[in-house]
């Protein structure tokens, strides 16, 4: 006779865990008609927010971390490629930054794969959506963001 | 400027566990310069100690406010009317801001949010060095423009010692230059050298913090 499945607390969270992303874009990567509204399409396994920046330089760590402390699961900045920034070095700018932040994370026990980057040139709103996903799967080992119980419900 | 760095963030959870709701704040004099503890600081370890202590299963809400010097008595007077709402205050001024805070507010605890240093110059974006101790009996007038006290090692009055690098570097850190080197150098393009073989006496010290707590008095300004 087969023995009852029981399902475990972690199975259980694993399945209802939709990690919220928000994905902070250099206007300069994704193609012009990009179509944004993909954010809105339902998904099953995360949520996601995009937010468009002049260019990724403008992140400072106080923008990350208010996002997280107002609850995002995780946050996936996505610029241009290396010495491909039209404010020369902006990119850069913004990857010190966010190794900054992630060791931040790191060192509160949040977990530094809350936070990344990605480079690239001419996105559609749907890779987009496939980056914001790339972050939700590294964000899912380490469970909600905590702050989530603050939010006013 | 007096230059200021950041506590371990572990270090200020350690020390606000138990708070509810506090004051941080910043100040927009030498150590936002120095990127310790001015307005971008403040509003940047705000959500970060949020996050840090609801990671310890606490929660606490943060009031900010950043006043242009936590030295002055008048701008500490604007935390006046935050004060009653917090049961803390973690400052991220210097030393002296802190105590200027605590001194006006003793009602309240109020914590170090950095650690005060030295009296520095910024070099470079994001490197600051040394350049005063503050010893009180000023030797620059005979050194051209280059402090030995702070900036040897062993604030040597009469060097440099035999532990200079061939490159010009200390030899306690291979990427501080050594200051006697530079001394001798300056000498040498303004044709003086010579100035440097006469022997300085043992400083007097007396002016400095070894001579007790200092205080400054100046009749003519009191009321």
């Amino acid at each position: 006779m087969m023995a009852p499945r029981t399902e475990t607390l972690g199975e259980k969270e694993a399945e209802v865990f939709r990690p919220e992303i928000v994905v902070l874009f250099c206007q300069h990567c994704v193609v012009p008609d990009a179509d944004l509204s993909v954010a809105t399409m339902a998904t099953s396994r995360f949520r996601a927010r995009l937010v468009m920046m002049p260019c990724t330089s403008k992140v400072e760590p106080s923008h990350l971390l208010k996002i997280l402390a107002e609850g995002a699961d995780g946050i996936q900045v996505v610029g241009c490629p290396h010495r491909q920034c039209r404010r020369l070095d902006g990119n850069l700018r913004a990857e010190k930054r966010i190794e900054y932040v992630r060791r931040l994370l790191h060192q509160i026990r949040m977990g530094a794969e809350r936070l990344g980057m990605e480079r690239g040139l001419d996105f559609s709103g749907l890779q987009l959506m496939l980056l914001a996903e790339r972050r939700a799967n590294a964000v899912k080992p380490l469970g909600r963001n905590p702050m989530q119980e603050e939010r006013i419900k | 400027m007096i230059i200021a760095e950041s506590k371990p963030i572990l270090e200020l959870v350690h020390q606000l566990s138990g708070r509810r709701r506090i004051l941080l704040t910043g100040c927009a004099c030498c150590v936002a310069e120095c990127a310790a503890g001015g307005e971008r600081e403040v509003e940047t370890l705000a959500p970060l100690l949020r996050l840090a202590l609801k990671v310890e299963g606490h929660s606490l809400e943060i009031l900010t406010k950043t006043v242009e010097r936590q030295c002055e008595w008048e701008f500490v007077e604007e935390l006046a009317e935050l004060i009653p709402q917090a049961d803390a205050v973690l400052s991220l001024a210097c030393g002296i801001g802190v105590q200027a805070v605590a001194e006006r507010f003793p009602e309240i605890p109020v914590y170090p949010g950095v650690n005060t240093t030295s009296l520095a110059l910024r070099e470079e974006p994001g490197l600051w060095a040394a350049r005063c101790q503050a010893c009180g009996d000023c030797v620059l007038g005979e050194t051209f423009g280059l402090c030995p006290i702070a900036r040897c090692a062993k604030s040597l009055q009469n060097g440099p010692c035999g532990g200079t690098r061939k490159n010009g570097k200390c030899e306690v850190d291979e990427n501080v230059d050594c200051v006697w080197n530079l001394i001798v150098e300056r000498a040498a393009a303004k044709g003086r050298l010579e100035s440097l073989l006469r022997i300085r006496q043992p400083k007097d010290w007396s002016n400095s913090h070894h001579g007790g707590p200092k205080r400054m008095l100046r009749e003519d300004l009191r009321p």
